[in-house]
């Protein structure tokens, strides 16, 4: 009730300053995915509160964060607020390909998904980040079950995030395995913390993670294109995936190629919203450490950074 | 007590179960045994049953748990089809009524009563008492006036919102014959309506019967078990075995002369003073003439005992309700029932 | 001697395996047809396809979940959360309005006892901050729930009616009723689009299979002197069903009803992977952002829940109509009615002065998610606990755990399979074997054989060590009367809580590995060994016992001779209970990492792989059923050998 308050205030507040829209958003709900993990949902909220304020009806909706674009292409959903270069990259551009959903410009942010390693790993294996200091390191990141050979932690198989070729591709003395969910990543994290084992898992920013474990990037490589496809790119001239991921990828917006009709006032703030990686932080932040519910942190959120969403709405009303 | 044309009429009635009993019943040779039957896969619950039941007349079918007579009593009522015969309710074959046709029987001229009594657990006595009236579609509260008579009748009121299974057995049955009673059925049913309860009740609830069927005169199919209780209540007792009638005659007929050894069985214990009536022992006059008062038919010999001790006649004029005379006992012959033959 | 002719074939089999050739060890990948793109083909053509205009089930689908399904979970979510939708309520109903009917229909169902659980239960939700989450939750199983009992009455009624019809659908009741609920999952987005629709109708069709069971059951235990006394009451075939055959079997239409509502409310995290809203989806996002103190009290509030509407429905079970003497007036004949309506309405009106009455947020609450989750993680992180665990990782998983594994993949696809065929034989008997063979070949031919193996070894390995913990335990609960009670009561308690909440702190304590997957099937497993250990063991007449007493046996001599033999059968039914409890399971585990056919289903989940996930799903069904059938049979025949 109390977004909604806020919501409305917001709307005569606007509507005061003389705004006029040049056409009519449909009164249908503007039908918003949310995934699960907090600084997606808050910024959904976000984005929808700004949504509601200008008239518009909105829901919210909870669905797997791949088969969104499905959903998006079918106008299910209207948009989807967070598009992963690395994570959602492959089947964004497949649903692109097969039409019916488009780009909508990019965030401020950048995104980076690799090895990752929490801060005290490195006073054991002082040779981190460079991703040649991991085989010396090995003997430290093995456990009973993988014998005198390292463990590293690769997000659930359904990322598709070659752990396995890359390690053989640089001759890695580490065996992979596929955690099942980004929560059992957290938990192996966790669990090392209290004696401060060295650990190696796939992680990926921006997430809350940063400011619960402070860590670093494995350095790999660096990425050229075509290291995923052809083996001659990269140091291994016989090998796909002998490289890290792109260290800035793309954080998108994609909306419904009926969305600009439909709600043409609502996708022109679409467009206008980016936000950067503090800010996401920050959303994440007061969900996963703050505790809050995500449509409190979004009111949260928007009654402190008033400066960083008012112009966006204003931009769009005159 | 009987008239010309029969309420319930009954012509070779075969009653057969298995996997195919039309086919096998017309393909079947006379003179099949029960056995036979069963040797090939069929069970017969009634076989060849051939029996008329008149109006306002009782008739008790006794046999033992197996014997058919709940099978009969559901032909009678169609609640089973019968595999081959007739059986005509007032003259009208039933096998060849609609559905519509059979529902609407049910519902003007037959009630039941079961052993279990098959009260709907769900209902208070009132609904359950109710309840063929509203199937009848009869308005709630007209269906609330008649209920409550019957209920009444069958001396339950205060108790018409409980629920069965507050109350005991032989209120329980009480319900089950209000049910039956509430449409004012003309053919009643009831299939060992006592079985289920202890001795004590059981015979307060045949006095209660009794009762009822003096006031309301139905036709009746009872069936029991229980050979006293039959030679209490019947007008006429069918003995059935292996799904055939063995003998159907009235109880001093029965006890007197039972046709096959299978109900002499049954009638050797059976203390034949407190059955047989004076009139089942008197012999045509042939124009004789006889003196002095006559005794009264409709009693028992042994009611009779003290007359039969102290008159000095040989022959005894035996005179049926009306004071006529109809014919003449042997004092020798009614003494020897009364204490066994010298 | 069939059996040790198979088994002698296959150990032949396994010890020959270097000289074997290559299609009896593994099927070679050309033999292997791909069912996965015949049934994307079938399914593709039942589809239809909304863009090319190509008619199909989708158009029917698509309008029953646009249309009246969208509408009834509007107006449960309108009413409940507050959802901008028709009746367009400006506000949902304030908790304490919700929490004081419940209260008073709690104390109508079961007096004090059952009063204090739905309002300890209403408050703790409320205090906790979860009402609204709560509320997003109970609005979709208040539509699932309910659609789920009409199809199953529906269905039941038309099983007992016509035994044709019951045939054709046991088969697929018993398929229904072993296929890995993920299963559910993709068709069910695919055909009622993602989100609470797709939730409400994966609910429903998990949940209704029993309630069909139960109506065919209760109708066909009517007594015939009642169905009797109804024809000749003159009731028409409609009466007869109305006014008849359902009322009189209320009892085991209403434990279906229980049933529908147990099983709804198991899926409600499982339903959170496709859009489900409220304590699903929250614990999933809690889990991802590692907050087990949030996770564990939105379990707690799921169990709650659960235990709360399953002691509700079973007092309604239980619930017998009272009369009332003549003359007492309508407001006592309906004083529950009456007096939930005033307290709602109080509480209503009082609610718009006290916005603690009305809503509690998440910055108000009473949670102690914070401090319950440093506690945890300080109780995983203490030393005792880390070596305890240790060593059990470290013997599980070298020595037991990954030996067992490696074993069971080493041996030739051909002699697996004959083996399975042999035990189906030697417990089951002839008819089992054939289907043990049947199926295990179709799981071979799947193509996911290695990835199904691993699946089984997980399965069995949870079940072994489950039985090792679990039926000792319901023997020594089965002692004491109250000692059952209270362990039955946790079994309960266990069954329904949502078992992602103890899977984090399972990868703390024994990391990504086999030991983590087998141990957390295995808490789920020991529920129903307990359960069944007990109750077998309680049944055993009391004569038999006094006999043995009588006969001087001690304690010791009573049980391994008397007690035990007579609770076999029933234990067997636990056993196999058990096992399909860790079929189910055993996907779940998939959220941790594992190599079986959970995680490849789960991939599908993403995707649009009907195909794939239906053969994945059938095979985790296959070998269920195969393992369902041979111990039951055995279970049956014992019963029926013991006289029980």
């Amino acid at each position: 009730m109390k977004i909604r308050n806020l919501a409305a205030a917001a709307a005569f507040a606007i509507s005061a300053g003389g705004a006029a829209f040049a056409a009519e958003d449909s009164s249908d709900p503007i039908v918003i995915p949310i995934h699960n993990w907090s600084s997606q949902i808050v910024m959904s909220h976000i984005v929808g509160n700004m949504f509601e304020s200008m008239g518009n009806n909105v829901e919210y909706v909870t669905t797997d964060s791949q088969a969104v674009y499905e959903s998006i292409r079918l106008g299910d959903v209207a948009l989807e607020l967070e598009v992963w270069e690395g994570a959602f990259g492959a089947s964004f551009r497949e649903a692109l390909e097969r039409g019916g959903l488009h780009d909508a410009g990019d965030h401020d942010a950048v995104t980076r998904e690799d090895w990752w390693y929490p801060m005290w790993t490195k006073d054991a294996c002082p040779g981190l980040p460079d991703w040649e200091a991991l085989n010396d390191c090995a003997h430290l990141f093995a456990t009973p079950e993988t014998g005198d050979q390292g463990l590293f932690l690769d997000g659930p198989v359904d990322w598709l995030k070659h752990g396995k070729e890359r390690a053989e591709a640089l001759d890695l003395n580490y065996v992979v395995v596929n955690a099942g969910s980004a929560a059992a990543l957290w938990a192996h994290i966790g669990a090392a913390e209290p004696d401060r084992t060295p650990v190696l898992v796939f992680n990926w920013t921006p997430n809350f993670a940063e400011a619960v474990w402070p860590g670093e990037f494995v350095e790999f490589p660096p990425w050229e294109e075509g290291c995923d496809t052809d083996p001659a790119v990269g140091p291994n001239p016989d090998a796909l995936h002998d490289c890290g991921n792109p260290a800035d990828g793309y954080l998108k917006k994609a909306a419904w190629d009926g969305m600009p009709d439909k709600w043409p006032n609502a996708y022109a703030l679409l467009k206008e919203i980016s936000f950067n990686n503090a800010q996401i932080a920050e959303m994440a932040k007061l969900v996963d450490i703050d505790d809050y519910d995500p449509e409190e942190a979004a009111e949260i959120w928007m009654e402190e950074n008033e400066d960083v969403w008012r112009p966006w709405m204003e931009a769009v009303g005159s | 007590m009987q008239t010309d044309t029969p309420v319930i009429s009954c012509r070779n009635a075969w009653k057969l179960f298995g996997p195919n009993p039309r086919q096998y019943l017309s393909q079947m040779p006379d003179g099949q045994s029960y056995n036979d039957i069963l040797a090939d896969g069929y069970i017969a619950g009634v076989k060849d049953v051939s029996l008329d039941v008149g109006k306002g007349e009782m008739l008790v079918i006794m046999g033992l748990s197996g014997s058919g007579k709940s099978t009969l009593v559901r032909c009678f009522s169609r609640l089973h089809d019968i595999t081959g015969g007739t059986i005509e309710i007032d003259g009208q074959d039933i096998m060849a009524l609609p559905e519509k046709g059979l529902i609407e029987l049910r519902r003007s001229k037959m009630g039941m009563v079961f052993q279990s009594f098959g009260l709907l657990p769900h209902r208070t006595v009132l609904e359950n008492v109710a309840f063929p009236l509203e199937m009848r579609g009869q308005d709630s509260h007209k269906r609330r006036e008649r209920a409550m008579e019957v209920i009444k009748l069958v001396g339950l009121d205060g108790r018409e919102g409980y629920f069965p299974r507050e109350l005991s057995g032989g209120q329980q049955q009480r319900v089950g014959i209000a049910r039956s009673l509430v449409i004012e059925p003309d053919i009643w049913f009831l299939d060992e309506p006592f079985s289920a309860l202890d001795p004590l009740i059981r015979r307060e609830m045949q006095d209660e019967f009794l009762r009822l069927q003096e006031m309301l005169g139905k036709t009746i199919v009872f069936i029991t078990h229980d050979f006293d209780e039959a030679l209490r209540l019947a007008d006429r007792i069918a003995i059935m075995k292996d799904g055939a009638i063995e003998q159907c005659d009235t109880p001093d007929q029965i006890v007197l002369n039972p046709k096959t050894p299978y109900v002499l069985k049954f009638t050797e214990d059976v203390e034949k003073a407190l059955v047989v009536h004076a009139s089942a022992l008197a012999k045509p006059l042939n124009g004789e003439a006889v003196e002095g008062t006559p005794i009264d038919g409709g009693m028992t010999i042994r009611q009779l005992a003290r007359t039969l001790v102290n008159d000095p006649r040989e022959n005894l004029p035996v005179a049926d309700s009306s004071g006529t005379v109809t014919g003449v006992m042997s004092r020798k012959a009614a003494l020897d029932l009364l204490m066994g033959p010298a | 001697m069939f059996l040790q002719a198979i088994l002698v074939t296959a150990l032949i089999l396994t010890a020959a395996k270097p000289i074997l050739p290559d299609f009896l060890v593994r099927l070679p990948d050309v033999w292997i047809p791909p069912f996965a793109d015949w049934l994307d083909v079938f399914f593709e053509f039942i589809r239809g396809d909304m863009d090319a205009g190509r008619w199909g089930l989708i158009y029917v689908t698509r309008w029953f979940a646009d249309g009246p399904l969208e509408f009834m979970l509007g107006v449960t979510a309108n009413i409940l959360e507050g959802r901008h939708r028709w009746p367009y309520f400006e506000n949902p109903l304030p908790w304490s309005s919700v929490a004081a009917v419940t209260v008073v229909l709690g104390y109508y169902l079961g007096g004090w006892r059952m009063a204090l659980l739905a309002g300890g239960t209403m408050i703790w939700t409320a205090l906790m901050g979860q009402w609204n989450i709560t509320m997003q939750t109970v609005s979709v199983l208040l539509v699932a729930a309910p659609l789920g009992f009409a199809i199953g009455l529906v269905v039941g009624i038309t099983a007992w009616k016509y035994r044709s019809f019951d045939n054709a659908i046991r088969p697929l009741l018993a398929v229904m009723q072993t296929l890995p609920f993920y299963t559910y999952l993709l068709p069910a987005v695919i055909f009622f689009k993602v989100g609470p629709t797709a939730g409400a109708i994966a609910t429903t069709i998990y949940a209704t299979p029993p309630m069909i069971l139960m109506t065919t059951i209760g109708l066909r235990k009517v007594s015939p002197e009642v169905v009797e006394a109804g024809k000749m009451s003159g009731a028409t075939r409609w009466q007869m069903l109305t006014k008849v055959f359902i009322p009189t079997a209320r009892t085991e239409i209403l434990v279906g009803v229980n049933q529908v509502i147990m099983l709804s409310l198991a899926m409600i995290v499982l339903t959170a992977f496709i859009g489900m809203p409220g304590l699903g989806a929250t614990l999933l996002s809690s889990m991802n952002s590692f907050r087990l103190g949030r996770s564990l009290e939105i379990g707690i509030t799921i169990v709650l829940l659960a235990i709360m509407l399953d002691q509700m429905s079973k007092a309604w079970v239980a619930k017998q109509p009272v009369h009332f003497e003549r003359g007492t007036p309508w407001y006592l004949r309906h004083k529950h009615v009456v007096v939930a309506l005033v307290l709602f309405s109080v509480f209503y009106v009082a609610a718009q002065f006290f916005d603690m009455l009305n809503d509690i947020g998440r910055r108000q609450s009473f949670s102690q998610a914070r401090e319950i989750d440093a506690l945890i993680k300080g109780f995983l992180a203490l030393d005792v606990v880390k070596s305890i665990t240790g060593t059990i990782r470290y013997v599980l998983n070298v020595w037991v755990l990954v030996p067992f594994r490696d074993a069971l993949l080493w041996i030739p696809t051909s002699a697996f399979i004959l083996f399975v065929v042999a035990f189906a034989y030697g417990v089951g008997g002839k008819r089992p074997a054939l289907y043990a063979l049947i199926f295990f070949s179709l799981v071979a031919l799947s193509g996911w054989w290695d990835r199904s193996v691993i699946t089984l070894y997980t399965v069995f390995a949870a079940v072994f060590l489950a039985s090792l913990f679990g039926i000792p335990l319901g023997i020594v609960a089965s002692r004491s009367e109250r000692w059952s009670k209270r362990i039955l009561m946790l079994c309960d308690t266990a069954q329904t809580f949502p078992s992602f909440v103890y899977l984090l702190p399972a990868i703390m304590l024994f990391g990504i590995t086999d030991t983590t997957v087998v141990l957390s099937v295995v808490i789920y497993t020991m529920v129903p060994l307990t359960r069944y250990t007990i109750e077998g063991l309680r049944n055993v007449p009391p004569e038999m016992s006094e006999a043995a007493d009588m006969s001087g046996a001690t304690r010791w001599q009573k049980l391994t001779s008397v007690q035990l033999p007579l609770a076999v059968p029933t234990m067997a039914v636990g056993f196999n209970q058990a096992i399909m409890f860790a079929f189910f399971m055993v996907i779940i585990a998939a959220f941790i990492g594992t190599q079986d056919l959970g995680q490849e289903l789960q991939r599908t989940l993403a995707g649009t792989d009907l195909g794939k996930n239906f053969v994945l799903g059938i095979c985790v069904s296959l070998m269920a059923l195969t393992f369902d059938m041979a111990i039951l049979s055995w279970a049956n025949r014992r019963k029926k050998a013991l006289g029980l």
